[in-house]
This record gives structure tokens, sequence and C-alpha cells, in this order.
């Protein structure tokens, strides 16, 4: 067989792997928008239909006017985002630093970054709370922002600490032998080579804090402040689960989350271009 | 112009005077409610506090929406942040907690007496810990048990009165009706979970066989019947319905929803549950509107009910007691609780909107009867730990292959080990 | 004084560069240890301390030494918790791993539609968990699930079966639910670990004639390590403390077969409102966590 060939064989079965492995996302997500369109009365019926006799729309509508999720849209994107730059431009500092010097207390310090994440979070509701009542922070934007930039800062410092080990220290001497301050061998030099590393971090930090339920609802619990999470959280009463309404939810809000990732993706894949060394 | 000076100066401090009289007879009430974010109940509250601000238009109610499943989380975090509300819901389960972190204002001494006896006297029981009232009774969800009344018609039953009859039912009821070699219609639809929802429904069939899981014996200790010969019989009761095929496959995953969907689908003929279920069931399957009848939970031994009452506690540190008490009189007034039992099928606490037709009709008949048969939940900070207990040993009769004897026996030693653990 | 550059070069050598400036390191690290010194440290802190107390944390504080340990450590149930805990953990990284590490491999070629697939690929990851638990849990439904209706058409099983509702099949349906939820992560991180891959590594791989595996084995995998060892610890330490899928998919039932440690923790603070025994399995599963984490170090040599 030619090397041709079996390049085609082997990238076939790839994407007969992928293929199933997608199918494996997909046939669940297309029940949850199969539920999306019932009504309450078909939801529950035998046999299984994945096409109701009654196809409903109304769910997209109630989102809307039944419940504020424009409002909560709006907070969970302000908040997110502004803990996702926030977290992302602390960490590439944190992990650059611990990449490229052996200062005092580097070890305690990347230690202590784990340490935060060892401890089980049903435990930190209170003191949490207490913190941010202290300063001031209940039903703030801030107040969430900061929570969330303190539950990413570890594994993305710890994840940008790796990406930046792998570009070569050379770059830096080198870059410093021609007269760039550290700062900007980090910012320019450095950096665009850890793009794919910092286009995951991100991608990472975002989704944490969207998804983040139980701290947002303590700490956001006023209606003009509540996230995304919390508006679903909702959605589950005492008595009912309003299953359409909060399928219908999940899919609409997933479609902003799924344009971030498609803007960041092109980070993701750009690969270290070689020659970059110079001497 | 001597004049003209005073007399500005005089508007002026007026004016003043005026805006900031009229900021400090501007109340707001904060209120944080499970129910306002439920539907349909959210609706009828936010209807009820319109009305009230209509009446009162300096006192604003604002709404603080929390699930009731994190409800008590997110109270407990916030009194011990010190930022708690007005008014928050309170439940029998949560009132010890309440009392223990002194959050809850003693409403014996904000409502007055007259006031106060057009409840239930069993509600207020519920509400009281160490002779002080801590939340007020709104609405009452009781329990016994619904049943599709159109097939016990066609099969000549009647609606159960002792467990014997229950299982007798739900055998006769349990088939294949379309004869595919799979049974597809049985007779209860049993909440086997190890939640609230599972515990509670339980501990009914354990106290009609004359066993307590908590109570205080004469001498004031606490005991527990979980290793008496009564749970002995509630556990075989179980298990003969479980493994007599007699309610759906998956009983311990079948939870609250999973069983209101199975009385709406036609697969079950009975289930243990409150008044509010059949609106639930309707929504479902509207179809189904007068073929759900109900009775009281089956007796065996003894008789059982319970109130499950939802209910407002005032917080001990607000500061607008006299609003807050206001809002309260407003909500339970007979009309507003006729409305909300309309919309909801939660059952009044307030004596006389409980003697109105609308409740004392038929379909709630049974669960009338419950209200004034009922007894308190024990009031332990400890009582979910004895409910986990007992909820493990129905769990493992019914899937961890243990006889009920095995399984009663260990429940009671532990239950003796946390009743001895507590004091 | 005016050098020539190769005079210069011999002189700053990387080596020096990078140890001689501590001061610039620690301003570097400075934001992120603030940042957490401010909202992580209290918090971790209030915690060690209100396990030694028996408290309601607002007007009852009973000092009670290591009362609270000595009851964890005394108690039957702990060693099973921490058994079904550790079995969940295994069982869910290593999944999420193998499949997630596969998965960056696969798209990380020149298969036609990748951009599709790893769109498609991370979707899990992007749903709150309350809502991919309910989803499977309602998919895993006896009479009503998806997954018994596909089953028993294909002749798997021959009657509906109750996933979650039996000892056996809770454990492992739980995990299969966690990882479908939590692959995307792994996968995502390995994907951009591999971009950082030379080339050249590959191509002299080739030309010495080694096959897809041991190009896998040799280049791929060891400079793949720091990102899978970070990954590796950081997914055992979340999903040991994992909690939200597991309550909604069945509370730590049916009896105990599902019970992790988290669960426990929840109950006891939030259901039975102790505090103080609440906080101290949280410092003990903070300890065991610990450990587990230093083993992996070991295990993976930790290259600094």
């Amino acid at each position: 067989m030619t090397l041709k060939q079996r390049r085609r064989w082997q990238l076939t079965a790839v994407f007969i792997a992928l293929a199933i492995a997608s199918a494996f996302v997909i046939v669940p997500v297309l029940w949850m928008f199969s539920t999306s369109i019932k009504t309450i009365e078909e939801m529950f019926s035998l046999p299984l239909k994945w096409i109701p006799d009654t196809v409903s729309w109304d769910a997209y509508k109630r989102i809307w006017t039944d419940y504020p999720f424009g409002q909560y849209i709006f907070n969970s994107l302000f908040v997110v985002s502004g803990a996702t730059i926030i977290s992302l431009l602390v960490s590439c500092l944190a992990g650059y630093g611990a990449s490229r010097f052996r200062f005092l207390g580097r070890t305690a310090f990347l230690t202590f970054l784990l340490i935060t994440q060892m401890f089980p979070s049903i435990m930190l509701l209170i003191p949490y709370f207490k913190l941010m009542k202290t300063l001031g922070l209940i039903n703030t934007y801030g107040g969430l922002i900061l929570a969330y930039v303190s539950f990413t800062i570890p594994l993305a410092s710890w994840l940008m600490l790796g990406y930046f080990e792998s570009i070569p220290k050379e770059l830096d001497a080198a870059a410093s032998i021609d007269g760039a301050s550290r700062f900007r061998i980090f910012w320019q030099i450095i950096m665009p080579l850890a793009l794919p590393g910092a286009a995951a971090t991100a991608i990472y930090a975002f989704i944490v804090g969207w998804n983040e339920y139980i701290f947002a609802l303590v700490l956001a619990s006023d209606v003009k402040m509540k996230t995304v999470p919390v508006g679903i959280g909702e959605l589950i009463g005492q008595y009912r689960i309003a299953w359409n309404d909060m399928m219908a939810v999940a899919l609409v809000v997933s479609i902003p989350l799924i344009a971030i990732f498609l803007y960041l993706q092109k980070y993701l894949v750009s690969s270290l271009t070689a020659g970059a060394v110079k001497g | 112009m001597k004049q003209c000076k005073v007399l500005a100066r005089a508007i002026l401090i007026l004016a003043f005077s005026l805006s900031f009289g009229l900021s400090l007879a501007q109340t707001t009430l904060r209120v944080m409610s499970s129910t306002i974010v439920e539907s349909p109940e959210g609706e009828v509250e936010q209807a009820i506090a319109d009305a009230f601000m209509a009446a009162n238009p300096d006192i604003t109610i604002e709404f603080i929406g929390t699930p009731m499943n994190d409800m008590f989380k997110v109270l407990t975090t916030n009194a011990i942040g010190g930022e708690l509300p007005d008014i928050f819901t309170n439940t029998p389960e949560f009132v010890a907690q309440a009392a223990d972190l002194g959050i809850a204002a003693d409403l014996n001494e904000i409502f007055d007496e007259e006031f106060l006896s057009g409840f239930y006297p069993t509600t207020l029981e519920e509400a009281t810990v160490d002779g002080q009232l801590l939340l007020l009774p709104w609405f009452t969800v009781p329990v016994g048990v619904l049943y599709r009344a159109d097939w016990f018609e066609e099969a000549g039953l009647e609606g159960p009165q002792t467990w014997d009859d229950f299982v007798n039912a739900a055998q006769t009821i349990t088939q294949d009706t379309d004869g595919d070699g799979q049974m597809d219609r049985w007779g209860f639809a049993m909440v086997g979970t190890k939640n609230g929802s599972g515990f509670f429904r339980f501990t009914h069939l354990l106290r009609s066989q004359g066993a307590w899981e908590l109570y205080k014996d004469d001498e004031g200790n606490w005991q527990s019947d979980l290793g008496s010969e009564g749970m002995v019989n509630a556990l075989r009761i179980y298990k003969e319905l479980h493994d007599g095929g007699l309610v759906p496959p998956g009983v311990t995953e079948t939870g609250y929803g999973e069983a209101v969907s199975l009385m709406a689908s036609d697969k079950t003929a009975m289930m243990v549950t409150g008044p509010h279920t059949i609106g639930a069931i309707l929504e479902q399957n509207p179809e189904l509107e007068g073929n759900i009848h109900s009775v009281p939970v089956p007796m065996g031994t003894d008789r059982s009910a319970s109130l499950g009452i939802g209910g407002f506690s005032i917080a001990e540190t607000s500061e607008n007691k006299e609003a807050a008490a206001e809002y309260l009189k407003f909500l339970v007034s007979t009309e507003n609780m006729l409305e909300w039992n309309a919309v909801t099928g939660r059952m009044p606490a307030q004596i006389e909107a409980g003697d109105q037709p609308q409740i004392s009709g038929p379909i709630y008949a049974g669960f009338v009867e419950a209200i004034t048969i009922a007894k308190p939940m024990p009031q332990a900070a400890f009582y979910s730990q004895i409910q986990e207990v007992m909820g493990e040993a129905y769990q493992a009769v019914l899937v961890g292959g243990v006889s009920p004897e095995d399984a009663a026996a260990q429940a009671g030693e532990q239950a003796a080990a946390i009743i001895q653990d507590a004091q | 004084m005016v050098s020539q550059p190769e005079e210069l070069k011999s002189k700053v050598s990387s080596r020096t560069y990078i140890d001689k400036t501590q001061m610039a390191g620690l301003w570097f690290a400075l934001p992120a240890a603030l940042a957490l010194l401010v909202v992580v440290a209290y918090p971790l802190l209030y915690g060690f301390y209100i396990s030694l107390f028996e408290t309601n944390l607002l007007n009852r504080w009973d000092f009670v030494w290591f009362k609270n340990y000595a009851r964890i450590f005394t108690s039957a149930d702990f060693l099973g918790t921490i058994f079904t805990t550790l079995k969940f953990t295994t069982g869910t990284v290593a999944g999420q791993f193998f499949i997630g590490l596969t998965l960056a491999l696969l798209l990380n070629t020149k298969v036609p539609g990748r951009a599709f697939f790893r769109t498609i690929l991370i979707v899990p990851w992007l749903f709150p968990e309350v809502v991919v638990a309910l989803l499977w849990k309602w998919m895993f439904n006896p009479l009503y699930g998806l997954f018994n209706d596909v089953l028993l058409k294909l002749g798997v099983i021959a009657e509906p079966t109750s996933w979650l509702g039996s000892t056996e099949t809770a454990l492992p349906s739980v995990i299969l639910v966690a990882i479908w939820k939590g692959y995307p992560l792994v996968m995502l991180l390995m994907l951009a670990g591999l971009q950082a891959i030379p080339q050249e590594q590959y191509e002299s791989a080739e030309i010495d004639g080694a096959s897809w595996w041991q190009s896998l084995w040799f280049v791929t995998l060891p400079n793949l390590r720091n990102v899978i060892m970070i990954s590796l610890i950081l997914n055992t330490v979340w999903w040991f403390k994992h909690f939200a899928i597991i309550w909604v998919l069945t509370q730590g039932g049916p009896i105990t077969a599902t019970s992790v440690i988290s669960i426990d923790i929840y109950k006891t603070a939030f259901e039975s409102f102790r505090f103080g025994p609440a906080a101290a399995l949280a410092v003990v599963v903070f300890f065991i966590v610990f450990l587990i984490s230093i083993g992996y170090q070991k295990l993976l040599g930790e290259r600094q």
C-alpha cells in the first residue's frame, strides 16, 4: 500500500471513530430538543416519540416571557466574561513567572494553588458569603466575578505554567539580548506562542463560571442579579419539573457558548512555528 | 421682605420634613419565598402581593425567589452571614433549626389570640417550638391516597380503607392489558427514593402500623420504633408490593415527579400523596378529570396523617414586623386562600377557609379529615438522620435483598445510636 | 561600554537570565497569590477552625477539640463511603482521560470536518451539571427512558431495567454520566497540548520508521507529560469532591451504592445542620486528596 493510500485509510478510520463518538453526543442532545418541543401532556407518553403529535414551540417563547432569561443571560455574560478575562491575565502572569523564574517560595506558591482546590466547595459556601458581605459585594457583579476568579485561577495558572514550559526558554534569553524588558518579553514574544494554551484556559474559565450554580444562588439572589444556572434551577419546583422549558433554556443558552468556542477555536489549533529561536 | 424670607424658610423646612417623613413611611418588605418561583403558585402569590401593595401604598413587597430544594441552604447561609430578609418561607422540617439559630420571631407576640384561633390547632402545634410560634401556617398539603376511580369501579373495588384492601386492590389491578407479555398496568406508584418524598410516604405506612420513627416518651426522652414489630410489618408490606410485581420497575428511582407521571400516563392506579398532585396529574392528562378520588391513608392498627404545612416566618432581626404581620394577615384571608387553593390545590390551614364548600366537597374529603387527625412532626435537630436510616432500611428490603426483620433490627440499632449521640 | 553580540551571548546565557532574577518572578506571581490569599485562604482557615466545634455558626459554639474527627474515624460507614468515592473517582477520571486523549489525538489529524467534530464533541461540557443529570436520569428511566427503549429494541435486554435503582448498576451508570459531562475538558487540554509538540519530532520519528503506536508512546506522550499530569491531578481532585450529578441522579442511593463523601458532607451540613462534623469531614477529604496528589507527583515524576 502506498503512503498516500495508507493515509487515506487512516483518515477514514479516524472519521468513523469521530462520527461514532459524535453520535453519543448528538443523540442525547436531540432528545433534549425533542423534549423541548413537547407539551407537558406528551412528555411521558409511551411508546417513546421523537417527534410529538403536537409540536409546541411555546417553551422557547416562555423563556423570554414567563421568566426573565434575557436578564439572566446578560448577567451571566457580564460576570463570566469579566471573570474569564481577569483570571486569564492573572494566571498567565503567574504561569509565566513560575515557568521562567525559580523564585523563593515558588514551590509553595504552586502547591498553594493546588491546595485551594482540595477543599469541598459546599463548606466554602458560608465563609464566602461572610467574606462577600464584609466586602459589601453581596448581590453585585463584583462579588460573583471575584468568586469565579478565585475558582479558576489555580487550574488556569497550572495550565499556563505547563504551556509556557513547552516554549523554549532560549527565546526569552534571545529577546533579552535584544534589549527587551521582562514584561515586554512576556507580552510580545512569549504570549503569542502560548495562544493555544491561553485559548484552552479561557474556554475552561468561561465554562466553569457559566455553569456555576450554588455560589451564584447564594451570593446573588436578587432577581436582577441572577445568573442563567440559577434561573434554570428555578425550573425545578418542589413538586414538578418544567422539562420542556428547561431543555429549551439549556439549548438556547448553549448557543453563546458554542459561539465563543467557535471563535476561540482558531487559537486552539495554531501551532508553534519552527525556527522561532534566534541564533 | 423679612416675612418672605421666613415664609420661604418655613416652606423649605416643611418640604424637607415631608419628603423625609414620606421616605421614612415607605417600607420595603423583603420576602424570601419558595413558592414565588413555582408555577402556577408564583402567579397567585404575586397577584396577592400586588393587591396588598395597591391597598397599602406605603409598603413595597420585594420577593427573593429561592427554589424549595435550596431554600434552607440559602436561608442558613444568609442567617449566618447576617443578611436575613423580613419574611421567609418556613416549614416544620426547618422550624427546629430556625429556633436553634434564633432567627424566627415569636408570632404569639405579634398576632393576637383571636386571629390565631382561626387556624386548625394541629397546624399551630407543628409550628410551635418550646412554646414559641415560629411560623404562620399558610397552607397544608395533607396526605392521603389518590386512586383511579374509573378502574376501581370496573374492577368492583372501593377506595381502600385498610392496607389489606390496598394490597388486594393493587393485585387486582396489576395486569397486562394489551396482552403483549409485558406488564403495563400496576396497582401502586411507590415512591422508593431515599429523599424527603420517599421518607414521608413510608412514614405514613409506618405510623399506621403503630410505630413511630421518632417521638418523645412520657419522661421526655426521644425514642424510636424503627426496630419494632410495626416497622417489620411496614417493611413487609413494601416488600409484598414490590416482590409481587405490583409496582412498576425501578422503584428506588421513582421519585415524586416520576410517580405523578405514572399516574397521569395510565400506568398506575394508586399513589400516596397530597391534593396538589391532582392538579399535577390533570395537567399531564386532562382527560382524567373526575376520575381521581381520594381516601385517607389506609389503616393498619392506627390511622396516620400529616399536615405538610408551608408557611412564613417573620425574621427576628426584621425592623418591619408590623408591616410584615399586615401582609401575612392579608395573605391568609379566606378570599385569598380560596383563590390559592383553586389554582394550586394546596389546602388552607385556616378553619374559616376550610369550611367553605370549595374545600369541604368530595374531592378533598379525605384530605380535610387528615388535617384534623394529623399528628405533628417530631421536632428534633437529628430528625433528618433518623429519616436517612429509615430510607436505607426500606431500600435495603426493596432492592438489597435484606429481610424485613434484619433491616428493622439494623435500623433500630442505628436510630438508637443517633439518639444517644445527640444527648 | 558596548560589547559585541557574541560576547554578550556568552555572558547572558539562558540559565543566568532566569535564575538571577527572583524579584521578577515574585512580581509575576503576585496578582494570583494575592487574589487567592484574600478570597480562598480565609474560607479554608474558617473550615479548619469550625471543625473543632459543635456549632450552628451563629449563637452556639461548643469547643469539642478533635471529637468530630474521632467520630469520623470510628464510624463504620466512613471507610465504605471513601471506598465508594474512590471507585467513582477512578472510573470517572480514567474514562475521561482515555476518551479525552483518544479524541484529542483523532482531532489532531487532517481528517475532514475536524472543526465540526471539535465543536460537537465539546457540547456535553457546555450544559450545567443539573441539566445533564436530569437529562440522563430521564434517559435511564425504566419505563420512559431512551436507554431502555434502544436496548430493548436491539434485544440487548429482555425487560425494562432500572439502571439507577439497582445496587449493581447505579454506580456504573453515574460514572457514565460523569464521563459524558467531563471528557470534553480533558480533550480540550490535550488538544492544546498537542499543538505545542514540534512537528520535527514526528518527522524524525517517521524517518526512523516508527509506527503510529511508537510515535505515540515515544513522541506524543512524553511531550504531553506536564499537561497529562496536571489534568489528572486536578480532575481527580474535582471528581473526588463531586456532588451535583450524583445528588440529582440518585441522592447517594440505592441504599449506599453511590454515596460519595461529598453527599455525606452536604447532608451533615445542610440537612442535619451540624457544621462542625461537616467541616471535619471536609478537612479529612482535603487531606486524602492532598495525599493522592502527592502520589500522582511521585508516580509521574514531577519535573520542575
